[in-house]
């Protein structure tokens, strides 16, 4: 009895000193970089940073970047980007994947997961060369007598709306939600279609009391990840948005590299602001799958 | 047990994070004394074998062809010198660079050797005591330039001081394609008049850029009557006097300009952009030859052609600095002095290379070099030097500029 | 229906490269012309040029990109085997934070350390570049081999050590060879994150690390739309290239994959 039980104990003790070894070196690495940099960043947000001579707590600069005019629009034109990202995302993902559903070919697959390794930079520019006033699209337009001069295409860049970043972000999220939709469709989602058809329904009533709720688990978890990204994002904006209002991560390290390192505080405050927001979203998606999940069960 | 752990973990934690962020030690003695007390020779053997690493704007290939090509052979076999170039989008990026070297107490080892700098950001660094110097008297080359001339001794109206060597030379010129405007106006007055003719045809690039900063000071020479009233220390009853009407005169143009001024283009690059592609009929540019270069690119067309106010346009210098904390402090001298070669100069104002004018001091150069700089070929796009030279007007102090900016932004862009 | 759907697919997929390509050997192509008016190599000598730094720029990116992948996947593979496979006290909060910096954007967590890069003096090397990235790239591979490990059988393990094999021995032919598709996936994945990588770059190499990604939006900036052109098809090659090696490897759909969405 005392034998089994000291042996069960060591056992464990064994198993944990395993996990240990095994978590150790990631763990390290985040910690360092991950909750380090959270923490000094709230640290400097705060208004603390001795070697610039600032030693006293404040909430100074969280009061400073909310009177900003710039950060609420900043801010505001931040959320709309990243909603209407996703919303067109999600629409045209489960669209796309519901069309290439019979015709899964290797090679319409290979094409529909191509933008999903394209790198974002590259995306920007050919849209940059695509929707410009004077771009591809409007000389076409021109070409077909549509329009008369580049001011006659409508402004997709630099402009107040972000069409330009959108188109950028959809493009490539499109096989993200596809992939996804693909995935259920073809491994349970086969089965319950047959299956509801059999009963008679609709085809159109399949998809929307049958299919769609089967894709709920892992098209919202997906969804949250295309939001918080977006949210976040830094190069496409910097090239392709206009500078008043900018997205938030641009605005955060404009202020991060001004001169004036009074601002440093804000230019925190600003991150900080952005990685608690996202840090949210991603304790909803945890929330989300699990209910979710537990629904499906 | 955990408690320990948790603890150390904690104690680490804000260990690391009070030492990132604490005081640190102030920078060394200043090493000018040093170097001043060196010959020549003694600094050139110093420099050998050294990297000099070179922050500079990297947005064009034609300059970064001639900065890594030409400047960096001849800096390798003649001085045993590495040269790197660090292209940078805006020059507060280094200046930033160095500030934030400061902060952390890097005052050795900075990695940032040599600066192509300007006016504000020149102003910045002395204020923050970032450069080393005085160092541009030591130069044996410095002798071929005027130091002594207002655009040369003074950045923007702060005094140089030996702490900037000056390479090159820039003047606005305002660009137009010839073949659109048969006839381009040649005073600000009939520019003017030209744009109230021709809606939507003209635009400039939004505050802050340097472009665009820089042609709102030509507006604000000519509703103020002329330059002079703004040479010297910023005066706010000058400026009180006379931006309103600045303001009066952009906000009365909106209507005719490009999305009837409800937008401007962010950067020089958009507005080069509506130029190639016929939005706007005019573009504008502090260098000369910049619309020959873009021809050969295939950019602009055959067509585009270069002019100056008969009032003048704003000329300056551009400089080269070295940071407080640079370990190549001898190789970046040595770069500094190259630059000012005559031979240097000549092959960088040559339109096929880059087309930056001279900083040296031509007429007074020892035989033959007058001759051959005379000899340059010239294309059609570009302006002869003496109606450059003819057409020079100063730069205003930058607290001036800040004015303007801050101005623009308030009474223009927001109305 | 289905056929104009998928050629709709096909060309909003490929049809942008198409502008690259052209942009890339135009000399002088301005408005209303949809073809350029004279075509160059302009921009291609450019790349090809040695002082340019193109090559530099791209064995940088290459070799950051490999280190990058080499060290997610020694520090990955553990923490993947120690959540997939092992229940322990803590482990929710251990892979909430292991799985966090995914989604949090890495510019505002980078921002707070930065100071700390410098002080360490880790910034304006390549060195820094690397650890910067492993803060978006590691927990890819953690997730990828976590999902590999939760679905792995233990018994051929077991087996083995039964039969006298040593640890090292499993490892290397029991563990190894039945995870090499996960190791090659996430490989792939975090290679492509870190290629792509702009801003972490930016801050941390001080413009002195200059990968093509840098280069590339330089040159989208300044209006030298061959330039840039040619640089993106240079800087879209290998994702291709990944692209095709991965789709041997991974037959139909995953959702592994499709995370690469998040590049």
């Amino acid at each position: 009895m005392e034998g089994t039980r000291t042996a069960a104990v060591r056992g464990i003790t064994r198993q944990r000193l395993t996990v240990l070894l095994l978590l150790t070196p990631a763990l390290v690495v985040v910690l360092l970089l991950f909750t380090g940099g959270l923490a000094l960043g709230i640290i400097q947000s705060f208004g603390y940073l001795p070697a610039a001579g600032l030693t006293t707590f404040t909430l100074d600069a969280y009061r400073k970047i909310f009177a900003m005019p710039g950060f609420v629009r900043s801010a505001a034109f931040t959320l709309f980007v990243s909603v209407c990202t996703t919303m067109l995302s999600v629409v045209f993902g489960i669209g796309t994947a519901f069309a290439l559903r019979g015709r899964t070919g290797r090679a319409a697959t290979f094409v529909y997961q191509i933008p999903l390794t394209v790198p974002h930079l590259v995306v920007a520019v050919a849209v940059m060369m695509l929707v410009s006033q004077s771009g591809l699209t409007s000389r076409v337009l021109f070409q077909l007598g549509l329009i008369g001069e580049p001011a006659d295409f409508p402004a997709l860049l630099y402009d107040p709306y972000g069409v330009g970043i959108i188109l950028v972000y959809v493009w490539k999220q499109i096989p993200f939600i596809g992939l996804i939709t693909l995935s259920v469709l073809q491994s349970v989602g086969e089965n319950y279609e047959g299956l509801s058809r059999t009963l008679g329904a609709s085809r159109w009533q399949t998809v929307r009391h049958v299919l769609i709720p089967l894709l709920l688990p892992a098209i919202v978890p997906g969804s949250i990840i295309i939001f918080a990204f977006v949210f976040g994002s830094f190069e496409v904006p910097l090239l392709l948005g206009k500078s008043y209002p900018s997205m938030l991560s641009v605005l955060a390290y404009r202020l991060y590299i001004d001169v004036d390192l009074t601002m440093r505080p804000e230019a925190m405050a600003t991150s900080v602001l952005i990685a608690l927001f996202v840090l949210a979203l991603t304790v909803l998606y945890r929330f989300a799958a699990d209910l979710l999940q537990r629904r499906r069960l | 047990m955990k408690r320990i752990w948790a603890l150390l973990l904690l104690g680490g934690a804000i260990s690391v994070g009070a030492w990132s962020l604490g005081k640190t030690e102030a920078p060394p003695a200043d090493e000018s004394a040093r170097y001043r007390a060196m010959s020549w020779d003694q600094i050139t053997e110093e420099a050998k074998g050294q990297t000099v690493y070179w922050y500079m704007w990297g947005g064009s290939d034609a300059v970064n062809g001639f900065v890594q090509g030409y400047v960096s052979d001849r800096l390798q076999e003649e001085y045993g010198v590495a040269l790197k170039m660090v292209p940078v989008t805006d020059a507060q990026v280094f200046v930033n660079k160095v500030l934030g070297e400061r902060l952390a107490g890097k005052n050795r080892n900075g990695a940032v050797d040599l600066m192509w700098i300007n006016g504000e950001n020149f102003r910045t660094m002395r204020e923050a005591d970032l450069l080393f110097g005085p160092f541009a008297g030591k130069l044996p080359n410095i002798t071929f330039v005027n130091t002594d001339a207002p655009s040369i001794a003074h950045d923007f109206g702060y005094p140089v001081n030996g702490y900037e060597s000056p390479y090159g030379s820039a003047q606005m010129v305002m660009i137009y394609d010839s073949a659109r405007v048969p006839d381009p106006p040649t005073t600000i007055e009939d520019l003017l008049a030209w744009i109230r003719a021709h809606p939507q045809r003209f635009t400039y690039p939004a505050i802050p850029d340097f472009t665009g900063s820089a042609f709102i000071r030509h507006l604000l020479y000519y509703v103020g009557g002329g330059y002079q009233r703004f040479l010297g220390p910023f005066d706010q009853d000058t400026f009180n006097e006379v931006a309103p009407e600045l303001w009066k005169l952009l906000n009365g143009l909106k209507p005719y300009l490009w999305r009837e001024g409800r937008t401007y283009p962010e950067t020089h690059a958009q507005l080069q952009n509506l130029f190639s592609n016929g939005e706007v009929y005019f573009d504008m540019d502090y260098n000369p030859n910049i619309a020959a270069n873009l021809i050969r690119q295939g950019r602009y067309p055959e067509s585009t052609r270069t002019f100056v106010f008969n009032s003048g346009t704003i000329g300056n210098t551009h400089y080269v600095a070295i940071a407080y904390n640079s370990p190549h402090k001898a190789a970046a001298m040595v770069l500094a002095n190259l630059l000012l070669d005559p031979a240097t100069q000549l092959e960088k104002m040559k339109p096929e290379v880059w087309g930056d004018l001279t900083v040296l001091d031509v007429p007074n150069l020892p035989a033959p070099w007058p001759s051959r700089f005379a000899a340059i070929p010239r294309p059609p796009s570009v302006l002869p030097p003496d109606v450059l030279a003819t057409h020079k007007i100063p730069e205003l102090q930058a607290a001036w500029l800040d004015a303007i900016e801050k101005g623009w932004k308030e009474h223009v862009l927001q109305q | 229906m289905t056929r104009a759907a998928i050629v709709l697919i096909v060309v909003a997929v490929t049809g942008p490269a198409l502008p690259l390509v052209v942009w890339s050997v135009s000399h002088g192509w301005w408005f209303p012309s949809v073809l350029p008016d004279g075509f160059s190599l302009r921009a291609w000598n450019y790349v090809f040029q040695s002082d340019a730094g193109v090559f530099t720029a791209l064995f940088t990116s290459l070799g950051i990109a490999v280190a990058v992948t080499l060290i997610t996947m020694l520090l990955g593979v553990p923490a993947g085997r120690a959540l997939g496979m092992h229940s322990f006290p803590g482990r929710r909060a251990a892979e909430f934070l292991l799985l966090a910096p995914i989604i949090v954007p890495g510019l505002a967590v980078f921002m707070g350390v930065h100071i700390f890069f410098i002080r360490i003096g880790l910034v304006d090397t390549a060195l820094g570049v690397i650890i910067a990235q492993l803060l978006p790239c590691l927990p890819y591979m953690t997730v990828i081999m976590s999902g590999v490990f939760a679905n792995y059988e233990r018994e051929a393990e077991q087996q083995a050590r039964c039969l006298g094999a040593r640890s090292f021995q499993v490892f290397l032919h029991i563990t190894l060879p039945a995870i090499m598709p996960g190791i090659v996936t996430g490989g792939l994945f975090v290679f492509l994150v870190s290629w792509s990588q702009y801003v972490l770059t930016l801050l941390v190499g001080g413009g002195r690390v200059i990968t093509l990604p840098l280069l590339l939006f330089s040159f989208a900036q300044s209006g030298d739309h061959a330039i840039a052109a040619a640089l993106s098809l240079v800087f879209v090659l290998p994702a291709i290239v990944v692209l095709v090696v991965t789709s041997r490897y991974i037959s139909g759909t995953s959702p592994a994959l499709g995370g690469m969405g998040r590049i």
